[in-house]
């Protein structure tokens, strides 16, 4: 099958879907590659590379008619027209804002797989190009951030005097957020970062932040099934919005991340706080796409406020890196292709069974398929289904439907029963036996919890050792030693000599074992 | 001074210092003390019953002979013990049981001469302290055959075992009678025989998966051979000690049979290592992909978390030393090194842990089953090295002789490096889907050379990028 990669069309995008070296990916997948002429111009790949690299440069109808179509962005209704009926359309499609798009594939009666429908499952990691872009784009916002910043990030003590560190604030640490932190901690910035995730702290004090949370009172719960984070209670909202109000204050540069899938993004920065920042401030809303974080934001803007803080509301940062954020695409789509060549024999196949192709899929031939049933994906310990080779793994099989507690009382009865039982029948026991199966009983006790103590590492030691002591049966056979009779003496000697093995022997190994086990 | 109270007292010190000695097994920091208290313990039970026994019988022979046998013992388990391989262990342990067993079963034999004409009580506690020493015996010389690969050894299916054992144990008990009614040393001596018997079968139709199992169980043999003993001899030290090993055996296999999901009874009624094949396991069909060791050294270096999961096939291929380096070096990168142990991998419990620690692998970055089975979605390379049924996603469909057992969910990680001699099923002879998993590579070769290549690419990466 033939794949083709068509120009960018829409205003300010400079990526393109595939670099020299997907090229070469999608070519050993068995594809013939067609890049319309200057597809990768703005990003930095030529034609050349891309001759290089095995695939023909073309017209723009000769990229649109292949049977694949890799795309960054939404087609324009004239591109639409350009694709063939069979066509296989993957990119950015965004079908959870745009509905109108899921008609529109469907009406052409192509085959769609939208990129920003991968589900996050751990087999996803590779072809999940939200989370590409996020990264980039957090690094991007930090650098249009110190752009627009007029001083040092990094504290300095020079001839000319003491430059403070610039304080940083992030809002919402997935993807974007923690790149955001590692850039402007590399800067020389001090960060502060928070997240309706209180889990993700561990994750924003790794990368050298401190993680800044609201009070909490209740569980509120940020973990949501499918790895984003949610919409949070009123209370709460509440409580983080003096959060906000005293970092803002305190923060020469914010940048906020929070971006809900398919809803508008929640506005965590009121005009009041940006009023309180001093003027040259910087406020980065990378969820500028959804309407932003911030208030004041505008999308796709750039301007400073009355009081002097510079807000950027691009919503288009990925865009701004074009060689970085295509690089990393075209391997995201590469591997999505590949996914979907299984047989690496240049023939695409739309397998539902497979839960990544079936939640990516929006229409198929035609046929709308969104929105796809739901993937569990999440870190939560419940919901551990991460995708198994096997088409159809069974359910856990080791949790038996849990039995009634057995009444107290019974249990009572039972015991009560044994013990009348055993005193009973040792009641009949000769004396001596009887002494001697007290210190069996207690033995046994004792033995049972010392060894549950001993560590599983330590167990071919512990059976090494408990091996060494049972040649304690050379007790016996020592005091057996002194008896007149010869024959005795002889087995006597004999039980000595390899119980003697076994003592030794035991202890030797199991001491050279014990000395190997040594600390890091 | 008391001589025959010292004995007593003596044996009790000894029995606390024995479970000291267990007790310090708690932790690895602690275990050097807890063997020494074992060897403290077992010079004072012997040093009070020489002195006991000299006061008693005072001749010269008694000298001669006393310290001929313990030095003659002494020499060779030191000469054995320090000699054996680290991966000849299991053997060892096996062998020396089998030592232990022996010597319960003559002392039941001296037993029984010493005290002809004793009461019922005490006829009973010499035939089944007799019979119990060996079963140990005959058995763990099967076992320790069967871990040194002997081919006499290998497993074998008698037609109507469970018969046959059932017969030989129904004719013991009707030879036991017998015994105590006549105390007739035919009667011990024909025991004894079909017990010798008993071992030898029982031992003889276990698959090479469940050694770890039947050692432990012919460990915790060994203690009750020596509890018995205990009884006949009115002797509390044997009968605490006997009881702790047993106790341990026991608990040891139980924690085994726990980790393959298999019943006790299943693994020592035989026929399950080496069984059928023919089982059809979904996804197990496709084809595997191949990687070399280069390919592997590259995946490493851009790897942030690797997490080893060992197996046998380890401990075969001497691969513990290079397996170390190779943690050292990729540490050395700064990556996060862990290791994956399963509870069943080896033929031994704790038998990774100890192969891994000779070689200097820091033991806290090595985890059980149940740590581990967690992270491996946030890892991104595993490195499964010889093992196979303990990471065979089979386990989680019904259906397959190891359905149910609990694996080592290393698929779920981005990337999976499966290093195998070829290209066979496990020991449970079922297909492992794992090495045709979309995230799966083979790296097909003796594990000890394909880890020695790996290191030196590795070397020469790191050379490279200076």
């Amino acid at each position: 099958m033939r794949v083709g990669v068509p120009c960018e069309t829409a205003f300010g995008e400079n990526r393109v879907a595939v670099t020299d070296k997907s090229v070469a990916q999608l070519r050993r997948l068995g594809y013939d590659v067609v890049v319309e002429q200057g597809a990768g111009l703005k990003a930095g790949f030529t034609d050349a590379a891309y001759q290089a690299a095995g695939a023909a440069t073309v017209a723009r109808a000769d990229a649109w008619g292949a049977d694949i179509v890799l795309r960054v962005g939404t087609p324009d209704t004239e591109e639409f027209a350009l694709l063939s009926p069979q066509a296989t359309l993957i990119g950015f499609l965004d079908p959870r804002f745009n509905t109108e798009i899921v008609a529109r594939c469907a009406a052409a009666g192509i085959t769609a797989l939208s990129m920003d429908m991968i589900p996050r499952t751990s087999r996803a990691q590779s072809m999940d190009a939200l989370s590409s872009m996020a990264n980039i784009s957090g690094y991007r916002a930090v650098v249009e951030a110190v752009h627009a910043f007029g001083r040092f990030l990094g504290g300095q003590v020079t001839a000319a005097g003491k430059v403070p560190p610039a304080n940083v604030f992030i809002v919402g640490t997935g993807v974007a957020g923690l790149a955001a932190i590692g850039v402007a901690g590399n800067l020389g910035a001090v960060v502060r970062a928070t997240d309706v995730r209180p889990e993700t702290a561990e994750q924003v004090e790794s990368m050298g932040a401190v993680f800044v949370a609201a009070a909490t009172t209740e569980r509120d719960q940020g973990v949501s099934a499918d790895g984003y984070a949610k919409e949070t209670s009123a209370d709460y909202n509440a409580r983080a919005a003096m959060l906000y109000a005293e970092q803002v204050k305190w923060a020469d540069i914010v940048v906020t991340t929070a971006a809900i899938p398919g809803k508008p993004s929640p506005k965590l920065i009121t005009a009041e706080m940006v009023a309180t920042m001093a003027p040259g401030s910087v406020i980065v809303d990378l969820a500028a796409t959804g309407g932003g974080n911030c208030e004041l934001t505008e999308p796709g803007v750039s301007y400073v406020t009355a009081n002097g803080v510079a807000i950027i509301g691009y919503t288009d940062m990925a865009s701004r890196l074009a060689g970085q954020s295509s690089q990393l695409y075209a391997r995201n789509v590469a591997n999505l292709v590949a996914l979907m060549t299984p047989h690496s024999d240049g023939q695409l196949q739309v397998d539902f069974d497979d839960d990544i192709i079936r939640t990516a899929t929006i229409t198929k031939a035609g046929e709308v398929t969104f929105p796809p049933p739901p993937v569990q994906v999440s870190v939560a310990p419940s919901a551990a289904v991460s995708p198994v080779p096997t088409p159809a793994p069974a359910p856990t099989p080791e949790s038996p439907p849990a039995k009634p507690p057995r009444p107290w009382l019974l249990d009572v009865a039972i015991v009560a029963v044994l013990s009348v039982g055993l005193t009973y029948l040792l009641s009949f026991a000769p004396a001596p036996v009887l002494g001697s199966l007290a210190v069996f009983a207690l033995a046994t006790v004792a033995g049972y919890y010392v060894v549950w103590n001993v560590t599983s590492a330590l167990h071919t030691p512990l059976m090494s050792l408990s091996n060494a002591i049972s040649g304690i049966i050379i007790v016996g056979a020592m005091t057996q030693l002194a008896s007149p009779s010869w024959p005795i003496r002889i087995l006597a000697v004999l039980a000595v000599v390899v119980a003697t093995v076994n003592v030794v022997g035991g202890f030797v190994v199991t001491n050279r074992m014990v000395s190997m086990f040594k600390r890091a | 001074m008391n001589i025959p109270q010292l004995v007593t007292a003596a044996g009790i010190v000894a029995s606390l210092l024995f479970i000291l000695a267990i007790a310090g097994l708690n932790r690895p920091d602690t275990a050097k003390r807890g063997t020494a208290f074992g060897v403290l313990g077992m010079m004072l039970a012997i040093g009070a019953t020489a002195i006991s026994m000299v006061s008693a019988n005072p001749s010269p022979i008694t000298y001669w002979l006393l310290g001929g046998a313990v030095a003659a013992g002494a020499l060779i388990g030191i000469i054995r013990a320090l000699s054996v391989k680290m991966t000849g262990m299991p053997g060892m342990v096996a062998l020396l049981n089998s030592f232990g067993g022996l010597a319960s079963a003559f002392v039941g034999y001296n037993s029984f001469l010493e005290h002809s004409g004793g009461t019922a009580a005490h006829l009973v506690e010499v035939f089944l302290g007799t019979l119990i020493g060996t079963v140990t015996f005959t058995g763990s010389v099967v076992a320790w055959a069967k871990l040194n690969e002997k081919s006499w050894a290998a497993q074998r299916l008698l037609p109507g075992r469970n018969w046959i054992n059932l017969g030989l144990l129904l004719l013991s008990v009707l030879l036991g009678v017998w015994f105590v009614r006549s105390e007739s040393l035919l009667a011990l001596l024909l025991a004894s025989a079909l017990m010798a018997v008993f071992g030898v079968h029982l031992v003889i139709a276990i698959g090479g998966a469940d050694m770890p199992v039947v050692v432990s169980i012919l460990n915790s043999y060994s203690g009750l051979a020596a509890a018995f003993a205990g009884f006949m001899l009115a002797s509390d030290v044997l009968i605490v000690t006997g009881t702790l090993v047993g106790s341990s055996g026991l608990i040891l296999s139980y924690v085994m049979c726990r980790g393959m999901n298999r019943s006790f009874l299943a693994v020592i009624l035989g026929g399950f290592g080496g069984a059928t094949g023919t089982s059809v396991v979904v996804g197990a069909d496709g084809e595997a992909r191949e990687i070399n060791p280069e390919g592997v050294a590259k995946l490493l270096t851009t790897a942030g978390s690797v997490i080893i999961t060992p197996g046998y096939g380890m401990a075969v291929a001497q691969a513990q030393h290079p397996v170390a380096e190779l943690t050292k070096r990729l540490r050395g990168l700064g990556i996060k090194v862990r290791f994956g142990i399963h509870p069943v991998a080896g033929r031994m419990p704790g038998h990774m842990n100890v192969l891994l620690a000779e070689a200097h692998v820091p033991y806290d970055i090595v985890f059980e089953m149940d740590e581990i089975n967690g992270d491996f979605p946030t890892t991104d390379v595993v490195l499964v090295i010889g093992a196979n049924d303990t990471v065979n996603a089979a386990a989680m469909q019904p259906g397959t002789p190891i359905s149910g057992m609990p694996v080592l969910h290393v698929w779920e990680a981005r990337n999976v490096v499966v290093f195998k001699r070829g290209r066979g099923a496990g020991y449970a002879g079922v297909p492992n889907p794992l090495f045709s998993a979309p995230n799966a590579q083979m790296c097909f070769g003796d594990a000890a050379q394909t880890i020695q290549a790996i290191n030196a690419a590795l070397a020469k990466t790191v050379a490279n990028a200076a």
